[in-house]
Formats: C-alpha cells, sequence, structure tokens
C-alpha cells in the first residue's frame, strides 16, 4: 500500500512563488513586447486648432502625431506636403531613416511604401512631382519637434520626403526647408523602430495614415 | 538565394559608424560640435574619434581627434584667420563647415586640409606644422575659391607669367620638394611647393598675400603679376573683399 505524503509548509511556499514568477514572467513579457503601452494617443477631435487647415496627423504604429504646418514660413513646401497628404500618398511610406532620439525621416514614396519596399534605393525616390527650391528661414529655430522638408546636399532638391528631429539641432538651422512643428505626440515617433549603426532601417515601421484635419 | 540577399543587404545597409545628424549633413562620422556662434557663419565641428572618408570603397581620407588642450588652443588660431573673411565672401565661395581634426592624411600623405566645395566643408589639420598652419587655413580656403569659380582662374593666363622653360609637375604630390619655407630667388614662386600645379602656385600666392598682408614686399616680377591676377579675380567675386 502506497502511504499519501503530505506536502509541507515550505514545499507549498515554493509552489506558489514558482505560480507567480510564472504569471509575473508571462505578463512582463507581454507589457515589454507592446511597445506603445505607455504612450498616450492624442485624439485630434478633442483639441481646439487656431488654424485647422494647417493642421496634419500622421497615425504611426503607437497614435497619433499632430502637426501645425507653417505656409508663412515655407509656402511652396506647405503646398507640396498637403498636395501629397491629400492624395493619401505618405499612407504606407517607411520611416526608413531613423537615428535614435535625433531623427526620423520618411516619404520616399517610390522605393519606400509597404508593398515596395527597396532597401537598396530607399532614401533616393521622388514622388513624381518634381523637385521644389529651397525656402530657407534663418529665423527658424530647429527645436525638438521640428518638421523639415529632407533633401541631397544640393539645395533645391526639396520633394516629397520629410524629417522630424527629437532633440535641438541648430546645426539644421539656415539648412532646411521647415515645414511645421509636432503639437502633440512626440512621443510615439520616439517608438519608431531604429537600429543602431544602420543608416537605413531594416523592417521598419510605417505611416499607417497622414491626412489633413480639414 | 533569400540567405545570399539577407547576407548582401546586412553589408549594404550596416555602416562602421553610429549616425547623427551632422553625419546627415555633411557626410563625415563622429563629428560633435565646436561653436556655430560665428559671426560670419562659419560652423566649427571637432572629431570626437578618427574617421575616415572617401569615394566608393576606398576610403583614403584618414583624420584623429585631439585631446580638448590641443583642440581649444588652435581653434582660437583657426578661428581668428577665418574671422577675416566676411558672411557674404563666404557664402559666394559656398563655404560653412570647418572641421577640427588632427594628422589629416590622404592617400597616407599628410596635408593641412582638405576642402569640399560639394558639402561646403573645409577639414583641416590643427596640428600641422605651427610655422605653416595660419597661412596654410587661408592656402586651403583658396582650393573652395579655385573649385568654385574655375572659369575665372584661367590656367593659361597664369602660365604666361612663368619663365618660359618652367613646367609644373604632374600632380601636388609629384614632386619631391614640398618646402613651405618662403623663396626670395627671383623664381616667380612664393615657395619650393608653389612650383608642384598651378592650383597650388594659385593658392600659395593667395595666402601670403592675405597672411602677411602689408608686410609683403615683392621685388620679383612675376609674383607682381601673380599678386595681381588673384587680386582682380577675388574682387571680381566679392567686389567688397578687403585684403
Amino acid at each position: 500500500m502506497i502511504k499519501k505524503i503530505k506536502i509541507s509548509k515550505s514545499e507549498k511556499i515554493i509552489f506558489v512563488f514558482l505560480i507567480i514568477l510564472a504569471s509575473v514572467t508571462l505578463g512582463s513579457y507581454f507589457v515589454i513586447k507592446n511597445k506603445c503601452l505607455f504612450v498616450k494617443n492624442h485624439n485630434p477631435e478633442n483639441i481646439n486648432f487656431e488654424k485647422p487647415e494647417n493642421i496634419a496627423i500622421l497615425n504611426a504604429p503607437c497614435g497619433n502625431v499632430i502637426i501645425e504646418l507653417y505656409p508663412n514660413v515655407s509656402p511652396k513646401g506647405v503646398e507640396r506636403f498637403k498636395t501629397l497628404v491629400r492624395s493619401s500618398a505618405y499612407d504606407g511610406a517607411a520611416f526608413h531613416r531613423v537615428i535614435e532620439n535625433k531623427l526620423i525621416q520618411a516619404g520616399d514614396l517610390e522605393f519606400g511604401k509597404r508593398d515596395n519596399l527597396d532597401y537598396g534605393k530607399v532614401g533616393t525616390g521622388k514622388s513624381g512631382l518634381g523637385l521644389i527650391k529651397s525656402e530657407i528661414d534663418t529665423n527658424f529655430k530647429y527645436d525638438r519637434g521640428s518638421v523639415g522638408l529632407a533633401r541631397t546636399y544640393k539645395m533645391d532638391t526639396e520633394d516629397s520626403q520629410f524629417f522630424i528631429v527629437l532633440q535641438d539641432e541648430p546645426l539644421f538651422e539656415g539648412e532646411y526647408t521647415p515645414l511645421g512643428k509636432v503639437l502633440y505626440g512626440i512621443e510615439v515617433l520616439e517608438k519608431i523602430k531604429f537600429v543602431s549603426r544602420f543608416h537605413i532601417v531594416p523592417r521598419p515601421d510605417f505611416i499607417n495614415t497622414l491626412k489633413l484635419l480639414d | 538565394m533569400i540567405l545570399f540577399r539577407a547576407i548582401l543587404l546586412f553589408f549594404i545597409l550596416i555602416t562602421p559608424l553610429k549616425a547623427n545628424t551632422i553625419y546627415n549633413l555633411i557626410k563625415i562620422p563622429n563629428l560633435e560640435v565646436y561653436n556655430i556662434d560665428s559671426k560670419n557663419g562659419l560652423r566649427y565641428l571637432y572629431a570626437t574619434k578618427p574617421f575616415r572618408l572617401g569615394v566608393n570603397i576606398k576610403k583614403n581620407i584618414n583624420c584623429y581627434n585631439s585631446d580638448k588642450k590641443t583642440l581649444d588652443l588652435n581653434y582660437r588660431i583657426i578661428k581668428k584667420n577665418l574671422d577675416r573673411y566676411s558672411l557674404s565672401f563666404l557664402k559666394k565661395i559656398n563655404l560653412k563647415y570647418i572641421v577640427l581634426c588632427e594628422n589629416l592624411s590622404i592617400a597616407g600623405i599628410n596635408t593641412a586640409g582638405i576642402p569640399n566645395n560639394k558639402t561646403r566643408t573645409l577639414i583641416l589639420d590643427i596640428k600641422f606644422n605651427e610655422n605653416y598652419l595660419e597661412r596654410a587655413i587661408h592656402h586651403e580656403l583658396f582650393h573652395i575659391i579655385n573649385d568654385n569659380y574655375k572659369e575665372l582662374f584661367n590656367d593659361n593666363d597664369w602660365k604666361n607669367f612663368n619663365k618660359k622653360d618652367f613646367e609644373y609637375s604632374d600632380c601636388s604630390t609629384c614632386n619631391d620638394n614640398w618646402n613651405l619655407d618662403q623663396l626670395n630667388d627671383g623664381s616667380g614662386f612664393f615657395t619650393e611647393y608653389a612650383k608642384s600645379t598651378i592650383s597650388e602656385d594659385m593658392a600659395e600666392v593667395f595666402s601670403h598675400l592675405i597672411f602677411y598682408q602689408d608686410e609683403i614686399s615683392i621685388r620679383d616680377p612675376i609674383i607682381k603679376k601673380k599678386i595681381l591676377f588673384i587680386k582682380k579675380i577675388i574682387l571680381k567675386i566679392d567686389d567688397t573683399f578687403n585684403f
């Protein structure tokens, strides 16, 4: 006859401890995996804007980024940007260049779209609408959240690609055409995927949608 | 095939540096801002680590970071010399960024500076021979001017100033004698190095003109002609330029 062994008190404690440890480990896995967990998603419908016609809403993996455009600073640049936003051209475009805590760049409509991503060429693509002239405003401060049009090392080569700086960049002043500034949701951009030592992000995050408020 | 493409992409995309926003702007890695508030708009950057540059795979330009004491000391010297150029002149010659580093070399040959008019950058070796550093700054700056206004600097006109039997070398480093000491031998050249190429000869004339200003007394008729030539063109580029 087999004698029933009674569980000791210390064994019970160890068992409960292991159960708790397993639960915490499993829970942590899902918390860590969800990079957007503590990122606030701003709803533009709950915000009053002075100039709603100049508000663009970029929806990224972790939520909305609300951008105010400055047509008085760079009329041609903003006009180009609005034209592309209205045609939904930026939807599905990759954040192809991301420098941790410094800069994110997107808007290559030729080689940087979700369904047609070319790692060898991304960053060199065009919109098909032609290049526009640089509109340099030396008084525009490239502080955190500033949005500018990207270009090659030559002036007057702006097209569709744009960048947003995640820290103050005084060196950019007088260099790039300003588009506007992020009003809300810069923390959303800090969660965009980057890879150290890669100047182009492999398997990047994408813009879900980019729309004008009006 | 997929594995091959993945490996290939890895080598295309990875860089041996941690990119920053300065790299985005002038394509030189490992730089930080030293001073960007100069009156003439020049932005001074310095190397925080060694860097290598070059076209395609051949990265044959090397430069190294300096210690803070050397950097601070030489920055003052370099800035004092570059402050002689106005904002409007620097805009005309397309120069905006000064990169400070030491032991600058191209293809293993030490050099005082490397200009790049596309990125509006002049890399300067702050530990270049201290006897010539200040003059070398103006020499290298001239190459930026020359690159931007090639059509104004006519090589044939310049060659005609020299004695008939004189021939320049094929390149600036083809000649064995790179001495930068001033010659006073009536040969029509400021230094031995000036005999290497037309562009180096012009740069030597410009740098002597700017660095020595009124102290320079020239008896050599060839050098006198060369000085007039350079002055005329610089004033054509910017009629407010003060020699």
